[in-house]
């Protein structure tokens, strides 16, 4: 039926594209008109289109409650009476019904009458709605390609007003992303109103205990409901810095090699190669760290351990022989080789803008390769690879998700010690929000607490960053 | 000179023709050198210099000899090969991957493209200038002290004031920046940057100065304080200017090479080459005809 429609109106604006371009051919014969022929169809094409996508627009929004409104007109005394939510289901069956498919429930006795009766009379009023809105479209569509044959005269600027219509289409389209974030930010801010109902704001960003059980009964263990989220910032910060340590080195240092010294055919098989492990899901970097990185590392620090104090259970030996498969150094260390393709592609990219005329001058002085990086390039680049670190890298770091699910764990320590087990603001966020929630809890509203201070700060970040980089720029413009 | 010209040079008689690659065309191998030699010792000698980039070639079997305490102006129509030539006498076409030199280039007797020569040392010995003023985004004074600290030419703080300030002195800009010596360089002028990266050059006492059509971004003025600047360097170094400019080259330089296409087809004593060209190639486009 819809799609019926489309074609009918895609037909419509076709035909009103030729139909003004052969109009505007005729009227404007002998006589210097402003636009050409073709803008005058083009000018119809969109009055006829237009019109009609806002009808069908409108229909699409309204069909909904207009047709509730008409059944509940309607019903019956014994549906009527029903309770709203039985209600809600009763007409859902007749929906259903109507369309052919097998009721849910089954009804008792007056309402099991009613049932295909009222099936009958919704599918006569959804078809009365839809036939209308087509009706209603096809109307409009014909009426605005009157209005646009109507203003196929020389002097009307039809170029300019097609140019309007794009101009509008083209900000319609650059709006619905700007709009969609500060939807996603009003939603986030709303829940997170609601979670500072429940908990200070101050207790929040300054307690130090973080534990999102709340207990059901008086006596119950392990359930304080703290929701102080210092250990998660601490967390999420101290893996950010162990994956920076991993990443900026390693990532800046194989951009120099990438940009500065390798060959062509090392720079055709290494590219591509950082470029397939930027595409790796970062759930397969969480399997690397939780199954093969983790244990590595446990058994090599307790090995450490034994090998320092001789046994596991005596002072500092019972620390060090009881690190575990989790622990931020995994998550961090993983989470640094997956961003060393992103540092490394961005700082090659600023080490390339430097021009080659300072390479040139400083060759030219007899500095060697190894000097110029450090005298020249590195001095040019800096400010702008910074920039870059803290906008993509430090952004993606702090935002990661699945690595730190899966390899970091979920006790809020407080502490920073690479080899103990931390959580992150990420990790508590999908902990509370997965499973069965109850959308009234301080529980499950932390987490939208927690969503927006991640949120601000990484707002925040990338401000900076985008100043450092455009501070950067302008020095060779 | 006159009356030496060689039955050979006949093609060049169309000259407006793109001449045909082709060795038959060309006069016969061999020493070539029948323009006027240069009158005092020669510091650079070059012997059928080949250049090829990627396998295809730019230069062909140059043989030049550059005199010392002169300035020697390159000149010819665009892709001539006068700057794939300069390139070659400091090396700088071996950071050019795919680049490739031939023949012999010699220094003071010696072989620069020889197997004990570090390019980076030779660089010392032969500064460039480049066609757009490069200076590195550091303060004047860094700029001018680069080559010094990299090549441990002078060790105390003291030593490198005067280095830097004789250098600056020596290139005209002293008296225009000695207040501001730690600066950007980027906050400079056009002309004065180019003088700045002259002065980045002689901070390392080279004994050749090579110059890549130095005054090409530059507005006359600066052109005129670079030109005047080059006459007073010529004093202490061996200079080798590429040039568009025809007046350029008369005003500046006592030696002149043409080249064209890839070859050098006319060397000789500046006054000779503009006022009496032995090729009838170089007076078409000394008298502007073509290129």
């Amino acid at each position: 039926m819809i799609w019926i429609l489309l074609l009918i109106l895609a037909a419509l604006a076709a035909a009103a594209f030729v139909g003004g371009r052969t109009l505007a051919q005729g009227r404007f014969r002998g006589v210097r008109a402003h636009s050409r022929p073709a803008q005058h169809g083009a000018y119809a094409l969109i009055w006829v289109a237009a019109p009609a996508l806002v009808v069908l627009m409108l229909a699409g929004i309204f069909a909904a409650p207009i047709e509730r409104q008409l059944t509940a007109a309607g019903t019956p005394d014994a549906v009527a009476a029903l309770e709203p939510f039985r209600r809600e289901a009763f007409f859902a069956d007749a929906h259903r019904l109507g369309r052919g498919e097998p009721a849910l429930q089954i009804w008792e006795r007056p309402l099991a009458e009613q049932l295909p009766v009222e099936a009958r009379r919704m599918v006569r009023v959804e078809r009365t709605l839809q036939w209308g809105a087509a009706v209603a479209a096809v109307l409009a569509a014909i009426m605005g390609g009157l209005f646009a044959f109507s203003q196929i005269r020389p002097n009307v600027r039809a170029r300019n007003r097609v140019e309007g219509w794009i101009w509008g289409a083209l900000f319609v389209c650059s709006a619905v992303a700007v709009l969609t974030t500060i939807g996603i930010i009003a939603s986030l801010a709303f829940d997170a109103f609601r979670f500072f109902q429940h908990v200070p704001v101050t207790e929040f960003l300054f307690g130090t205990q973080w534990s999102p059980q709340i207990a059901i009964r008086a006596d119950q263990v392990g359930s304080s409901g703290a929701f102080g989220a210092v250990p998660l910032f601490a967390g999420t910060l101290l893996i950010m810095l162990i994956a920076m340590l991993v990443a900026a080195p390693i990532g800046l240092l194989s951009a120099i090699y990438l940009s500065e010294y390798a060959g062509r055919t090392a720079r055709a098989v290494i590219k591509p190669v950082l470029e397939i492990l930027a595409g790796v899901p970062t759930v397969v970097y969480g399997f690397f760290a939780a199954l093969t990185v983790g244990p590595a590392l446990r058994v090599f620090f307790n090995e450490i351990g034994l090998f320092l104090i001789g046994g596991p259970l005596d002072g500092l030996g019972q620390y060090l022989a009881l690190v575990q498969n989790q622990m931020a150094l995994t998550a961090g260390a993983v989470m640094g080789i997956m961003l060393i393709p992103f540092v490394s592609s961005l700082s090659d990219d600023i080490l390339n803008a430097v021009p080659q005329s300072l390479r040139d001058g400083s060759f030219a002085m007899g500095a060697t390769k190894s000097e110029t990086v450090k005298r020249v390039l590195l001095p040019a680049a800096l400010p702008g690879i910074a920039g870059a670190l803290l906008l993509a890298a430090v952004s993606r770091a702090i935002g990661e998700t699945m690595i730190v699910t899966m390899a970091a764990g979920l006790a809020a320590n407080l502490t920073f010690n690479p080899l103990d087990t931390v959580t992150t603001v990420t990790v508590q966020i999908v902990t509370l929000l997965t499973g069965d929630q109850e959308f009234n809890s301080a529980k499950t509203l932390s987490a939208f607490g927690l969503g927006l201070t991640l949120f601000l700060v990484t707002l925040m970040l990338n401000i900076v960053a985008q100043r450092i980089v455009q501070t950067y720029r302008e020095q060779y413009d | 000179m006159g009356g030496q010209v060689l039955p050979e040079a006949a093609p060049a008689q169309t000259p407006d023709r793109p001449e045909p690659r082709m060795e038959d065309a060309e006069p016969a191998p061999g020493p070539t050198v029948v323009d006027t030699p240069p009158s005092g010792p020669i510091k650079i000698a070059a012997r059928d210099v080949s250049v090829f980039y990627d396998g295809k070639q730019a230069l062909y079997d140059v043989s030049l000899d550059i005199p010392d305490k002169t300035v020697t102006a390159l000149i010819g129509p665009s892709g001539c090969g006068k700057s794939t030539f300069l390139r070659t006498m400091n090396r700088m076409n071996d950071t050019i991957s795919g680049a490739k030199v031939t023949g012999r280039i010699a220094m003071d007797d010696e072989d620069i493209n020889d197997r004990s020569i570090d390019p980076v040392l030779l660089r010392a010995r032969v500064g460039m200038v480049f066609q757009r003023p490069n200076p590195f985004p550091k303060s004047i004074y860094e700029n001018v002290a680069y080559g010094p600290k990299i090549h441990g030419l002078v060790s105390a703080k003291s030593e490198m004031d005067g280095v830097v300030e004789s250098a600056l002195k020596r290139a005209g800009l002293w008296e225009e920046v000695a207040d501001r010596l730690q600066s950007s360089a980027m906050g400079l002028s056009g002309g004065q940057q180019q003088r700045l990266v002259i002065a980045r050059a002689i901070a390392v006492n080279p004994e050749v100065i090579l110059m890549d059509e130095p005054c090409s971004a530059l507005d006359p003025i600066a052109t005129a304080r670079i030109e005047e600047l080059i006459d007073e360097l010529r004093e202490r170094f061996c200079i080798v200017i590429v040039t568009h400019s025809m007046a350029q080259a008369a005003r500046v330089s006592q030696r002149t090479a043409f080249f064209h296409m890839g070859r050098l087809v006319e060397t000789g004593d500046t006054e000779t080459i503009f006022q009496n060209p032995r090729e009838r190639r170089t007076l078409d486009y000394i008298t502007g005809r073509f290129g």
